[in-house]
């Protein structure tokens, strides 16, 4: 088997007095996408942030073979990895534009330009309303935003927390398309955090299931679409 | 009618001053939500270090260039040692770490140049630019009011064509995504601390400038209120509103002031603080700020 | 049962001792008066330094004051900075009292008191729908008013204007029952000691002195009780807990409109009795002993003593009464320029206390005292 792209080993982690994660262990290899599945306040958003820098944790996180223990949230995304927040990851008083740039900040090469042309290609409602503000964006256009500006630093990993969160099914399965035809086009790493665990099993290739801070179920997507366990709790039949 | 068109020339030369100053407090405010009580104090080191180096010899407006820059630097050491380490969401250590400054700065200052007022270098022309029966609008008027508008026409170009503008911008907006973006927050918001420091300086040195008041180190105490409720009135988050704030409370100063009777003169310090009672209780968000839902 | 004897044993000999750190408290408290109120000087190498009655009254003004800062800021979480409209409003109205009515100090305090408490509570008004750095703000515009306010034309024939109101019309004179005379001889008397104490009987100046000093201890002694009882009751528990999370209090049932109010109140009539004391202790109310300054100076006692913790309020009088007293009679300390002590170096000093202390001992003085005696306790 070939090293993950990020390895997580007993990873913990908390907040104040409450501690999230109880030593939570998993991989995501490269060019997967991986799903996180959970209830509200198992830890998944709290893993996200580990990984991202965000929040103090023990235990290891590796990616592409070295640790990221030490390093603060900017340097971890130079690293290549990107995080698209929960709620709205765009900022609402800049331009959509702006919002792309901000995504390339840490980027000093010639091609931003190209890049940003190539969002605009794939969605063309950006580039209608790329001098309007972000704030004035509907919520799946922002969600759109968002991940085009997290993908605008060229990421290895990306990393989303309840993409589908507040959307409507019709644009949320739109976006879900679009996650897959980015994995299969550009080879994009995805770490995916959901309650949404129809569409989420749908285009991964492996789950996690997170109960109350640890890890209690994992398998490959198929498999989890079938167990009888995650249909009842996760899946509602 | 001529008295009046003279108070609101009068009113354009303060609030150009308290518009600098203000535009110094929105540039903090919009990035950390954080009010700096020393921003004054901040101006009036500048504006003496103008004073000094133009005692040295060095030309006026290199004086005044140089003294932006010393003070811009100061204020993001200032940001560095005393402010990063806070909690931005916990306001009371920041407002007394403030006060603290504010006091320190003030002593030093004190110190080192002494109490007693002193005439500081004609920035601008002297005389009027234009002169109609009992009206006359000075040239120092123009020129106050011009600088600060081209102060805020640079500090757009900075905050909308620059990396680092952009940045700034993006932190104020979404503090999280920025550094989810990979910008590096504190040295950031030690931009805006510079920026700010630098506006607050010309306005200081502008108001020094004025041919009837002199630089002395308590001379910022009155127009730090002036320029509070200006930045108030402007939202405490627009460059354009601190603009129109700082000309509004001008007008309010010169001009209401004299026509309602029973408002004595020395009360203008005190229509300002009226004007922010008023303002922060019916539209906490400034008469032209954007407005924001507070989430619990 | 043994459980129960035991407990109550311990809260027995708890309240001995609580009962005796009092006494101890009062007695050295009365010490000083008695040491003090006729040397008043201590020298320092070629600096002389009072630490007169003069100047521990004026401790015990400021003292209330921030007590009053203790409850809106350290209890409530609410940022007002403006304490010196307060103590300048009390300062005003005592001494118009005093001066223009003929009438005795403790009176005063009467109308002192409600006024002040009520013109606070309007004033707080606002602050209820004005949250954290705007609140900041305000109080601090109305701080930089006050002067203005008094030195209005209108208003001269109440306050004397910017020459201010004098109330030296007005004398305390001990009464006759005090045994102060004799208590000083028998003082006196103390081997060794006895020096400190002075020479012979006192004269009537000191006694008045001593008179006042133990009269505004007792003031002091009576608000904190008050502020005491107040914030371990009902209220004083709905106030802390809107400073912990104003939210979560308005969810769980506190009142917010009438907690606010009510610690705004307490705070700005504590405000007017340091104002009535620093007053009658000084015998003028002029406009700038009122100024923002002042209120940036109380939040420098509040800050150096100890948010949220009311001993620290005595620490915060005494700094504030002492530090910029004693840097200006601070004429010669040698390798220290001459510059440097003439100007206002008090002002630098409490200037760099207030960001030392927030930086590296947010607790104050008193926390940092606590965490010293806890770790020599851990050490026995």
């Amino acid at each position: 088997m070939t090293t993950p792209l990020l390895r997580v080993e007993d990873l913990k982690a908390r907040y104040g007095p409450v501690q999230v994660l109880h030593g939570i262990e998993f991989n995501v290899f490269k060019k997967e996408i991986v799903v996180v599945l959970g209830a509200n306040g198992a830890g998944k958003t709290t893993t996200l942030r580990s990984i991202s820098g965000m929040v103090e944790t023990s235990g290891l996180i590796e990616f592409d073979g070295q640790p990221t223990k030490k390093l603060n949230p900017s340097e971890i995304v130079r690293r290549g990895v990107a995080h698209v927040p929960q709620g709205r990851g765009t900022f609402p008083e800049l331009t959509v534009e702006e919002n792309l740039k901000v995504g390339a900040f840490i980027r000093t090469d010639k091609d931003i330009k190209t890049d940003i042309e190539a969002c605009y290609s794939s969605y063309p409602v950006l580039y209608e309303r790329k001098a309007q503000t972000a704030g004035s964006l509907s919520g799946g256009e922002q969600q759109m935003l968002a991940v085009s500006r997290a993908l605008m630093s060229r990421p290895q990993l990306l990393l989303m927390d309840e993409p589908s969160l507040g959307l409507a099914p019709q644009i949320v399965e739109d976006l879900f398309t679009r996650f897959v035809t980015m994995n299969q086009d550009h080879g994009t790493t995805m770490l995916i955090v959901e309650q949404n665990a129809q569409l989420a099993l749908d285009i991964a290739s492996r789950a996690y299931v997170l109960e109350s801070g640890e890890v209690t179920i994992e398998g490959r997507a198929e498999e989890l679409v079938n167990d009888d366990a995650i249909r009842k709790a996760y899946l509602g039949t | 009618m001529d008295l009046l068109l003279q108070r609101i020339f009068d009113a354009i030369t303060n609030g150009s001053t308290y518009a600098l100053i203000a535009v110094a407090m929105v540039l903090i405010f919009k990035a950390t939500t954080l009010i700096n009580f020393a921003q004054g104090e901040q101006a009036m080191l500048g504006a003496f270090a103008v004073l000094q180096l133009w005692n040295w010899g060095i030309p006026m407006w290199w004086a005044v260039i140089i003294g932006m820059l010393f003070s811009a630097a100061l204020a993001a050491g200032l940001e560095r040692a005393f402010i990063r380490k806070f909690d931005p969401t916990d306001h009371l250590p920041l407002v007394i770490i403030t006060l603290g400054l504010f006091l320190v700065i003030n002593a030093i200052a004190a110190i080192i140049w002494r109490f007693d007022p002193q005439s500081f270098p004609q920035l601008f022309p002297s005389g009027n630019a234009f002169t109609y029966n009992n009206v006359r609008l000075s040239w120092y008027s123009i020129f106050a009011f011009g600088s600060c508008v081209l102060v805020l026409l640079i500090f757009q170009t900075l905050l909308t064509k620059t990396k680092v503008g952009l940045a700034f911008r993006a932190v104020s907006s979404n503090l999280e995504s920025s550094r989810l973006s990979g910008i590096n927050i504190g040295p950031t918001l030690q931009f805006g601390w510079a920026l700010a420091a630098a506006a607050g300086t010309l306005g200081a040195s502008i108001y020094a400038a004025n041919p009837v008041l002199q630089i002395e180190p308590s001379m910022m105490l009155r127009a730090l209120i002036f320029s509070v409720t200006a930045a108030a009135l402007g939202g405490l988050d627009s460059l354009w509103g601190a603009l129109i704030g700082g000309l509004t409370i001008g007008f309010v100063q010169s001009v209401v002031v004299q026509y309602i009777p029973f408002i004595p003169n020395e009360m203008s310090l005190s229509a300002a603080v009226v004007v922010l009672l008023i303002v922060l209780t019916l539209r906490p968000s400034g008469v032209l700020g954007t407005r924001t839902v507070e989430r619990v | 049962m043994l459980q129960r004897v035991q407990s109550t044993n311990e809260t027995r000999s708890e309240r001995n001792y609580q009962v005796a750190k009092w006494a101890c408290f009062v007695i050295s408290l009365l010490l000083i008066a008695f040491a003090y109120v006729d040397v008043g000087t201590i020298s320092i190498g070629s600096n002389n330094y009072n630490l007169s009655l003069i100047r521990l009254n004026k401790a015990i003004a400021y003292t209330i004051a921030i007590l009053g800062l203790q409850v809106v800021i350290g209890y409530t979480g609410q940022i007002a900075l403006g304490q010196s409209f307060f103590f300048g409003t009390g300062a005003y109205i005592s001494a118009w009292l005093i001066a223009d009515h003929s009438w005795p100090f403790l009176l005063t305090l009467l109308i002192v008191v409600p006024s002040c408490f009520l013109l606070g509570m309007v004033l707080g008004l606002p602050a209820l729908r004005i949250r954290g750095l705007y609140l900041a703000l305000l109080t601090f515009g109305l701080a930089a008013v006050f002067p203005s306010i008094v030195k209005l034309d209108k208003l001269y024939s109440y306050t004397g204007g910017a020459g201010g109101k004098l109330t030296s019309n007005y004398k305390f004179i001990a009464p006759a029952w005090l045994p102060f005379d004799e208590v000083a001889q028998a003082l006196q008397k103390i081997p060794l000691l006895g020096g400190f104490f002075g020479d012979g009987p006192l004269s009537t100046r000191e006694e008045s002195r001593l008179w006042k000093y133990i009269l505004f201890s007792l003031i002091a002694g009576l608000c904190f009780w008050l502020v005491h009882n107040l914030i371990h009751s009902r209220p004083g528990r709905a106030m802390r807990a809107i400073r912990d999370n104003e939210t979560s209090a308005a969810t769980s049932g506190v009142n917010l409109a009438i907690t606010k109010t009510l610690s705004f109140g307490v705070a700005s009539a504590l405000g007017g009795v340091g104002g009535a004391i620093y007053v009658a202790e000084v015998g003028i109310a002029s406009p700038d002993d009122f100024s923002s300054l002042v209120a940036i100076y109380l939040i420098v006692g509040l800050v150096v003593g100890g948010v949220g913790t009311l001993p620290g309020a005595v620490v915060g009088g005494l700094i504030y009464a002492l530090v910029p007293d004693w840097a200006s009679s601070t004429q010669s300390i040698s390798f220290v320029p001459e510059r440097w002590l003439q100007g206002p170096t008090g002002s630098l000093i409490l200037g760099i206390l207030l960001i030392v202390l927030t930086l590296f001992l947010p607790g104050g003085v008193v926390a940092g005292w606590r965490r010293l005696k806890s770790k020599m306790i851990a050490k026995q």
